[in-house]
């Protein structure tokens, strides 16, 4: 009950309701009024004519024309008595007249005393004689219109009443159909589906304005989703970026940190064993070869030989070894040699495939060092796959070119390292890189490889990456700084 | 319903006017006479003439014009006059008197408000020509002249 169309039906019917009598009253007594007012003023006419008539007539014969003119009045039919008296006589028509009708003292206003005739008498003056007139005229006729023309006035107020309710309804459903499926549209959009367009077709120019405000807040409202929510995706997507790159710098200082002390530590032991190596090579030249004593110094000399050899690898690591030689180098062929090197300590368990997607590219470095990395990434694959065989696939290819604000534009070599073996778990992944991390057993292995390849790779600039889901293999990507092509003559210059 | 209520009241309204606004109910018979000074010239009116004299219309007696004076000292008297004089509703004498005045400058009589009233403004002009109650001429007797009797009950 508490809708438009409702409220709009209820006030046009209170008002109806309120209004319909008041204006049948109102016209009634109007009418009224006209009719009373026309009959007062024909009847006052009438019979002031008569008695004007009357006053005028012929002394010689009176009787006759006053019998004359009182049958003249009641034949018109509105009158219902007439009389003339002097005092002594009293005159009459000659028509009957109804015999129920007993004259009253005069009528002042139309429907006094309610015997439905209206009295009136005139005084007649005929020369010294004085006589009354006295005509009593039927109410009757102009009740009978009264009650006709107010029965019209009613049937006119009902039918406008009902015009009115019926026009009321229409003009609500009009109104309120618009505003009920704009209501519904709007429950749809905000229910969640913003994408229902706010449309109305409305003749009613408010309805239309309204719908196009509507429509218009909608689709800002959508456009200000959208924005928010393509907002909070970079949000995340920077985020999750910054916490790569926070955990990539943590992770680098961690190793460089380690590099430093694995370092100083190895060129203290170098410095120890320096003398070491060359006083028991010294004592090996003066001691007979097949004697107890040389078999001893030759074990000293080979596990100082050992040692040297790890020092030489942590300096690596902690690149602080001096490179023996910088050269622009190509990749490619560098790859392809050791790769045949490890071909041959391979199982034959293991399949390596070599998948060169790009022509030769020339890097600026080492190439002993590249060889290495190659190497130590072989090794760690196939020793992954050694129980079980798989396929190791190494995958060269050129990232394209990108832009760095430091060097404009720079194209990186991408060495790839795949394999199918166990795979690394994520807890491990964070420290694979780390000197003497392993998951191998005690004395498998020393844990210096990827380590070292870490430390050559940062060395040339590069950088190292890796991808790994246990049970489905590991993926090292290695990104090396192709050569600018004025390298070699930089190279050459600097030699 | 509607109609019997108004007559009642109507019916009312004259019960009280002639209980207490017409002390002469007492005094049985009752007229409405057309009154003149004594030395007027004017010596009879048929109705006609009169109803013209108070319509508005010039009424010339030995060339001098008569001047009407409505007595409207109480309503029946008021009645009688539309009844009994110009024969019409207060509302068509309206309208007919103002056409007269605004087409062809008639005058509309003059107005006063009690039977003294009027019989002073008579005897004070002798062209002068009024309605009053019979009752209220006892002491103008010998002033005033009745030319004819309007209305008796």
């Amino acid at each position: 009950m508490n809708s438009l169309r409702f409220r709009l039906i209820g006030v046009v019917l209170v008002i109806n309701y309120a209004l319909a009598p008041l204006l049948y009253l109102g016209v009634s007594v109007i009418v009224q009024r006209g009719y009373a007012e026309l009959f007062v003023n024909s009847v006052r006419s009438f019979s002031r004519l008569t008695a004007d008539e009357l006053e005028a007539a012929d002394d010689r014969d009176f009787e006759e024309s006053a019998a004359r003119l009182l049958d003249g009045a009641m034949l018109t039919g509105q009158i219902a008595f007439a009389e003339i008296s002097d005092g002594k006589r009293k005159f009459h028509s000659s028509i009957p007249v109804d015999v129920t009708v007993i004259p009253r003292p005069d009528d002042f206003d139309f429907g006094d005393h309610g015997d439905q005739i209206y009295y009136i008498s005139h005084s007649v003056k005929r020369g010294s004689r004085s006589m009354f007139l006295r005509l009593g005229f039927d109410e009757r006729p102009t009740l009978e219109s009264i009650t006709a023309a107010k029965r019209r006035v009613l049937l006119a107020v009902l039918s406008f009443t009902l015009a009115s309710i019926l026009v009321s309804i229409w003009l609500s459903a009009v109104i309120a159909r618009p505003m009920v499926r704009l209501r519904e549209a709007a429950k749809r959009v905000a229910g969640g589906d913003v994408h229902t367009r706010l449309q109305m077709s409305s003749t009613i120019r408010e309805v239309q304005d309204l719908t196009h405000h509507l429509e218009s807040m909608r689709r800002e409202l959508v456009g200000a989703n959208e924005r928010l929510a393509s907002e909070i995706r970079e949000r995340e997507v920077s985020e999750l970026k910054r916490l790569e790159l926070e955990r990539r710098l943590l992770h680098r200082e961690r190793i460089a940190a380690i590099g430093t002390l694995a370092g100083g530590v190895a060129h203290e032991f170098n410095n120890i064993l320096t003398p070491i190596l060359l006083y028991s090579q010294l004592a090996l030249k003066d001691t007979p070869a097949d004697s107890a004593r040389a078999k001893d110094l030759g074990r000293i000399v080979s596990a100082a030989h050992r040692a040297r050899s790890l020092i030489m690898r942590i300096l690596t690591f902690s690149r602080q070894t001096d490179s023996q030689g910088v050269t622009v180098f190509p990749l490619r062929s560098t790859v392809e040699e050791a790769l045949a090197l490890l071909r041959a300590i391979v199982p034959t368990n293991i399949e390596i495939v070599f998948d060169a997607q790009c022509e030769e590219i020339r890097l600026s470095g080492d190439p002993s060092l590249v060889h290495q990395v190659v190497i130590n990434l072989g090794t760690n694959a196939y020793q992954a796959m050694q129980r079980t065989g798989g396929r190791l696939l190494v995958r060269l290819w050129v990232a394209p070119v990108r832009a760095t604000p430091e060097a404009g534009t720079e194209s990186s070599a991408i060495l790839e390292v795949i394999d199918t073996g166990h795979g690394i778990e994520p807890a491990a992944l964070a420290h694979i890189f780390e000197p003497f991390f392993t998951t191998r057993d005690v004395g498998e292995g020393t844990g210096l490889g990827l380590s070292v390849v870490h430390g050559i790779v940062t060395s040339m600039g590069g950088r190292i990456s890796v991808e790994s889901e246990v049970g489905r293999g590991a993926t090292f990507r290695v990104h090396f700084p192709v050569a600018a092509p004025g390298a070699l003559a930089a190279v050459v210059e600097g030699s | 319903m509607e109609r019997s209520a108004v007559l009642t009241m109507r019916r009312a309204v004259l019960l009280l006017l002639l209980l207490f606004g017409a002390p002469w109910g007492s005094a049985g018979s009752q007229s409405v006479v057309l009154v003149v000074r004594t030395d007027s010239p004017v010596t009879d009116l048929d109705s006609v003439t009169v109803r013209k004299l108070f319509l508005g219309l010039p009424v010339l007696i030995n060339g001098r014009p008569l001047h009407p004076i409505r007595n409207r000292a109480d309503a029946l008297l008021d009645q009688i006059f539309l009844q009994e004089i110009v024969a019409m509703s207060q509302t068509a004498y309206d309208r007919q008197t103002l056409t007269g005045l605004n087409r062809q400058g008639w005058l509309r009589p003059s107005e006063v408000d009690s039977g003294d009233a009027a019989l002073g403004k008579v005897l004070a002009d002798a062209n002068a020509v009024t309605f009053v109650w019979q009752r209220d001429l006892a002491a103008h007797n010998e002033q005033v002249r009745v030319i004819r009797v309007l209305w008796s009950d």
